[in-house]
């Protein structure tokens, strides 16, 4: 192994139909962070690289350039309009082994470039199955769902791996993974294979990273970066394998893309039509997204036929029986806090209750907890929220 | 018009049901005290193979890599699916694979299976820390077109070919249910949601019939049991076991403890400064991420 | 192209399932219909199946139906023991009945319906596969039309098929009665409101504690102050390693002075003669330290739980003749000392590793409720409808006579007539009213039981009045005078009767069932003749939340009951009467809750009603 031989990190990047996911800036904003600090160290000059597949992206690079991207190799092909599991692995591995690439990226490595150093997927519906098969196909090492990444030079004792014998892994990528409890941290390591009996090598290291962990960069506009198109070759017989329809299931109640929920439970029950009225002002002032607990999406009251349809749905619903969310504020409005709820938003930063009833279960999973009728309470808020708002604009 | 080879691919886990398990003072589980059971995503796998038995007349191998004990999983999974075959893939050199080396093993597993396969099923993933990398890994390595997060599917006979729905979840986007055909062969992970769908009382009926034969498999499972070591599977002793995994287990921590259990601090509703202060209090602790 | 099937059966319960099995042994193909998600997941009984062997005609027994049922069925035990007890506070007196009990009997065993119900399941669909039909679950009729001559069958889960005759076993709140417009909905002055718990108690715990035998079981039945003064009664049936205990009063008595129906468990709970019978050794979680680590909670919560899931299991074994045969056979153990002492170490382990504390208390393990037609009133007078032939509940033939109280036996005579009929119909292929209908109107005509609704056995009669020599005749006479008097002399007993027939039940009733004969004589009997019984602790009551959230549902997001009338009287008093507290006052009238929905069909009277869609609502465990 040369220097030259394993470079970059290489980044699968994930959009529908154009618009990207946030993923995908979340891994470029941690690729940058990692690459920075790693070219300092070793004074290298490591690129991070974004793997964009699709149909009419032209737009996307530009915005991975700006978040952070040194290089955008772009395969832009109508075959490629929709993730198909077979010509996507192809593609992608072909684009990772390529050397014109990697030439383009950086002249000075061109003749010696065998794979990128490592790999990023998303842990979600795409990059979780595709980074399987990508690292199938490269015989590589691949750790799924981490949150914590770091770049080590580690000394190993491994009975399998080093006989037993302490021995040096340079540049090593610890893949920190959440388990399955939730209280442990497991380390995954993949180590550069040093068996000459096996003709594998493990490069590049790779995992998938799990959405909504990392931070985006602030984009820069006058950032520089490659883009560098690719023109995939497909095999007849993978092309057969044809998306024929796709339906989009409009719920389109996004919790995850909301920094802020606003849920509301029985307690708006003594005026609905007005109450829930509140509540659109004030996640409209917090641009929150609306939850509701799981017995009001059995429409308990009557309200007009737009706020049933558009509030009082089982899309909405937080809980086990519905969706889990984790925001940095939750304001839990008139919701008593029955076990099914609570489980459904007690990872949330932080929880405000607004309830009359100081016995009610959710006190014990709030942060702040304001004794009070909705209907005294959230006007309060939300005319406070309006100053502070002028507050920060001034 | 010939039906069709099914393969299902399960794991034994860990039963993690209260009650049921056990963990050691350090967070780990405590394996020993631990009952193993068919893992629930593995449930789901073997039950949409049920249905292209019901609904086709499909042949079931179901195959596991597992210790000796696994065995009465397999009889687990018989039972709900009237599987024909039941394969055990157990060997000490099998111990500490990785994805990579499992499906190493499940490829040369299937190969093994009787009659050539049109459809492998595998679960989402498993609950005791493997991810959902080994299904499509084996599929990548046995050739087959790949198809994740499966809610639904039909086969055509005829054509040889399946049309299959797949739920694709975008964060922060929406989902997508993603309406897929392909030529058989074709390897598929099934969506958690799956649930077999009968629309016709001749279906249910036929549904009936074979749980009843079910039972009756699955009380002598063993005659429809074949247990295969590393040599049987004609595996390569380098791509298997510790020695076929690129990836080892570095260390095990703690995850440094997060906020504490919550203590609210109570404010007095009446109080309209209180609510005010609340708000500003926000503002500052959480930046402008919600206030902007 | 509609599948066509002969006959379809609606409704998956005893009845429906005798139909599907007797269809099958005369050859003819049928399916049957059941919308919970397994057979037994919606049915519920008191309960005590009988066995019957009348003076006068015959009819259809259980074990006629399924002939290995004495020796294969899980039925949990044969009642062998029949007791009255009259209470006021702590006092009871009590009167043998087990003669009452035995009359005309074979046996009278006590069940639980969704283990009974699920072997009845067995044997019935093993029998119909034979004949290319069978059992098809998580199923919801949600139609049936005629067509050109055709009978077609719409659910919300299947493709809609085709059939010649149709059986509606789908109980008290027959769907099918209602959209085929057959019958009314049974009114409150037609029915009673059932509850039941089944409480848990180790097997020969209760031989001891009841003073039977293995293979023996008792019925006790109670009246008096603890009724809260409703015409009705309570009552506690041992089965095999549980007690099923409840009380069952006229709705009409409830919508009057309304009363909670948990309340009205809970009022039979603290009862110290009952408090007795159902007590146990109840472990106790220790308080877990609140500072210790998240995980460390965690882990002591999950190994209490597998500590106490493990002692009750080898305590549930070691008090059962059977348990501690297989636990010795399976070579865990080496004698039944072994296992004794295992259990005192466990118990041990608990208490000083876990600081778990073992408390006097009792095990309730599953609520329910049920509506029971009261079949002298209500039963329909032509059971039939076009092509369509209803039995047991869903034709309102329950048996309310005294402390006699018959559904389940009379369900599975009808559906034996009612599947008889249709094979003689399939045989001729006529499938008019006057060969189908009619017929089958004739042949329930001829049961005896049809004979029990509608007049009164002297000799059923005598049983009572020769177990209530004892007692003084000023307490009886008092309210009932002359009656006592001409009864309790065998030459005027048969004119009493047949005058009293003459009368007919229905001027007969107002008479008989009355807070008098069901409250008043009872509480009198036992302040002046009952012992004193005092209990040994105060069971712990779960409140309907806790009772609610221990059952298992699945949730329909399409509510299957919708509020006519928010602020009628009767609604409001579903507030009250709701057994599971679905109902809330609102300003603007009564507002349903959904979630803890038992499907029990109390509110049904003004409400549109219908059955959850398939596998959907109450997934009941005993039933």
């Amino acid at each position: 192994m040369t220097e030259g031989d394993y470079r970059h990190v290489y980044i699968v990047i994930e959009h529908e139909e154009g618009r990207l996911l946030q993923v995908s800036l979340e891994m470029l904003g941690e690729a940058r962070r990692i690459l920075d600090d790693f070219n300092k160290k070793y004074t290298s000059k490591e690129k991070v690289v974004a793997v964009l597949l699709g149909y009419n992206i032209k737009d996307i690079p530009k915005t991975l350039i700006q978040h952070g991207a040194d290089a955008v190799i772009c395969a832009d092909n109508p075959e490629l309009k929709y993730i198909r599991n077979t010509i996507y692995t192809k593609t992608i591995s072909q684009i990772a082994t390529d050397r014109d690439m990697a030439s383009k990226i950086e002249p000075e490595y061109a003749t010696q470039f065998k794979r990128p150093r490592y790999m990023f997927f998303a842990a979600d519906s795409i990059g979780r199955h595709l980074s399987a098969t990508v690292l199938a196909h490269l015989e590589s090492g691949l750790a799924s769902d981490i949150n914590k990444l770091v770049v080590g030079d580690l000394q190993i004792t491994h009975q399998n791996k080093t006989g037993g014998k302490p021995l040096t892994y340079e540049k090593t990528l610890e893949m920190y993974r959440p388990d399955f409890s939730g209280f442990l941290w497991t380390t995954i390591l993949c180590l550069d294979n040093k068996n000459p009996a096996v003709s594998r090598d493990y490069h590049p290291q790779a995992c998938s990273i799990i959405p909504g962990v990392f931070e985006i960069i602030q984009p820069d506009q006058n950032r520089d970066g490659k883009i560098i198109e690719y023109t995939p070759k497909f095999d007849e017989q993978d092309l057969k394998v044809k998306i024929i329809d796709r339906k989009i299931i409009k719920s389109e109640i996004d919790f995850d893309s909301h920094k802020t929920i606003v849920s509301f439970g029985r307690g708006v029950k003594d005026s609905p039509e007005q109450n829930i009225k509140l509540i659109e002002q004030l996640a409209a002032e917090l641009d929150a997204q609306i939850g509701i607990t799981l017995p009001l999406s059995k429409r308990p009251f009557s309200v007009s036929q737009t706020v049933d349809s558009t509030y009082l749905i089982p899309d909405r619903v937080i809980g086990t029986s519905g969706r889990k969310v984790n925001p940095k504020l939750y304001i839990a409005v008139g919701i008593s806090g029955a076990m099914q709820h609570i489980a459904g938003m007690k990872e949330s930063e932080i929880i405000i209750a607004i309830n009359p009833d100081e016995n009610a279960l959710i006190k014990d999973e709030c942060d702040v907890f304001i004794k009070g009728r909705m209907e005294d309470v959230v006007p309060v808020l939300i005319e406070e929220i309006r100053k502070q708002k002028q507050v920060i604009q001034a | 018009m010939d039906s069709i080879n099914t393969a299902v691919i399960v794991k034994l886990e860990p039963d993690f049901s209260e009650g049921n398990v056990s963990y050691n003072p350090d967070g780990t589980l405590n394996r020993a005290e631990t009952k193993n059971i068919l893992g629930p995503h593995s449930a789901i796998a073997v039950s949409a193979a049920f249905y292209a038995k019901v609904k086709y007349g499909a042949k079931i191998s179901i195959g596991t890599m597992g210790p000796p004990m696994a065995e009465s999983m397999l009889q687990q999974a018989q039972l709900m699916s009237n599987a024909d075959e039941l394969c055990l893939f157990s060997d000490r050199i099998f111990a500490g694979a990785d994805t990579l080396a499992t499906a190493e093993v499940l490829k040369a597993g299937v190969q093994k299976m009787q009659g050539k396969m049109d459809v492998v099923f595998s679960g989402h993933r498993a609950s005791d820390g493997e991810t959902g990398q080994t299904g499509p890994q084996t599929a990548w390595k046995l050739g087959m077109t790949f198809l994740g997060h499966v809610i639904d599917y039909e086969i055509n006979l005829e054509s040889r070919t399946i049309r299959a729905k797949r739920l694709v979840r975008m964060q922060g986007v929406y989902d997508v249910v993603e309406e897929v055909e392909a030529p058989l062969p074709v390897f598929i992970a099934i969506d958690p949601s799956y649930k077999p769908r009968f629309n016709t009382v001749s279906q249910r009926l036929a549904y009936e019939k074979y749980q009843k034969e079910a039972n009756e498999r699955a009380q002598n499972f063993k005659q429809y049991l074949k247990v295969f070591n590393a040599i049987q599977i004609e595996a390569d002793p380098k791509l298997i076991g510790i020695s076929g995994s690129p990836t080892i287990v570095y260390k095990v921590e703690r995850i440094p403890k997060g906020k504490a259990a919550r203590q609210a601090e109570i404010i007095d509703g009446s109080n309209q400064e209180q609510i005010r202060k609340v708000v500003v209090r926000l503002r500052q602790s959480l930046s402008t991420a919600v206030i902007k | 192209m509609l599948e066509k099937y002969d006959v379809a059966i609606i409704g998956g319960g005893s009845a429906g399932l005798a139909a599907l099995k007797q269809l099958s042994t005369l050859g003819k193909q049928a399916i049957l219909f059941e919308s919970g998600n397994k057979i037994g997941a919606k049915n519920i009984s008191g309960g005590i199946l009988y066995s019957k062997k009348p003076k006068k005609g015959k009819v259809y027994n259980v074990e006629d139906i399924y002939e290995n049922f004495l020796q294969d069925a899980p039925f949990e035990r044969k009642i062998t023991k029949y007791i009255l007890h009259a209470t006021s506070k702590d006092k009871v007196f009590s009167i043998d009945l087990t003669a009452a009990h035995e009359y005309e009997a074979n046996f009278g065993c006590s069940v639980l319906m969704n283990k009974l119900n699920q072997w009845f399941s067995q044997q019935a669909g093993e029998a119909a596969q034979k004949h290319g039909g069978g059992i098809v679950t998580g199923v919801h009729v949600s139609s049936i039309r005629w067509e050109d001559g055709r009978t077609i069958i719409q659910t919300d889960e299947l493709e809609e098929i085709e059939v010649k005759a149709i059986i509606a076993a789908d109980g008290v709140n027959s769907e099918v009665a209602y959209m085929t417009g057959a019958r009314q909905k049974f009114s409150p002055s037609e029915l009673y409101q059932g509850v039941k718990v089944v409480a848990k108690l180790p097997e020969e715990i209760i031989n001891q504690r009841f003073s039977i035998g293995q293979d023996e079981g008792a019925a006790h039945l109670f009246a008096g102050d603890v009724t809260l003064n409703h015409i009705g009664g309570g009552f506690l049936y041992t089965n095999r390693d549980t007690l099923s205990l409840g009380a069952v009063y006229h709705l009409d008595s409830l919508l009057e002075t309304p009363n909670e129906p948990y309340e009205l468990v809970n009022t039979l709970l603290k009862n110290p003669m009952i408090s007795e019978f159902v007590k146990d050794e109840v472990p106790v979680r220790g308080e877990i330290d609140k500072d210790a680590a998240k995980e460390e909670q965690m882990r002591i919560r999950f190994a209490v739980t597998k500590m106490i899931k493990t002692w009750s299991e080898l305590r549930d074994n070691y008090y059962s003749k059977k348990g501690k045969e297989r636990l010795i056979k399976e070579g865990k153990y080496g004698s039944p000392e072994e296992i004794g002492t295992q259990l005192s170490s466990l118990r041990d382990q608990m208490s000083t590793k876990y600081g778990i504390k073992f408390e006097t208390d009792y095990v309730e393990v599953e609520y329910s409720a049920k509506l029971v037609p009261d079949g002298k009133r209500c039963r329909m007078e032509k059971p039939y409808f076009r092509n369509i032939l209803f039995v047991g509940d869903a034709a309102g033939r329950g048996i309310f006579v005294g402390p006699r109280i018959e559904g389940l036996n009379v369900g599975i005579d009808d559906a034996v007539r009612a599947a008889n009929t249709v094979a003689r119909a399939l045989d001729k292929g006529d499938f008019t009213e006057k060969y189908l209908g009619e017929y089958y109107s004739q042949s329930i005509e001829e049961s005896p039981y049809t004979h029990d609704l509608k007049a009164i056995d002297k000799d059923y009669l005598k049983i009572f009045l020769d177990a209530a020599k004892e007692v003084p005749k000023d307490i009886i006479s008092s309210k009932y005078g002359l009656v006592v008097k001409m009864m309790s002399s065998d030459t005027l007993r048969s004119f009493a009767v047949g005058f009293a027939n003459i009368l007919g039940y229905e001027k007969l009733l107002p008479i008989i069932e009355t807070v008098d004969t069901y409250v008043k004589v009872p509480t009198e009997l036992a302040e002046r003749l009952g012992k004193s019984i005092s209990a040994s602790y105060t069971p712990t009551l779960p409140s309907i939340a806790q009772r609610v959230a221990k059952l298992k549902f699945n949730d329909d997001s399409i509510s299957h009951i919708k509020v006519l009338k928010p602020t009628s009287e009767f609604m409001k008093k579903m507030v009250t009467l709701c057994p599971t507290r679905c109902y809330l006052m609102e300003e603007e009238g009564v507002m349903i809750q959904h979630e803890g929905c038992i499907e029990c069909g109390t509110c049904s009277e003004e409400t549109d009603w219908k059955h959850p869609r398939g596998e959907k609502g109450i997934n009941y465990q005993y039933g």
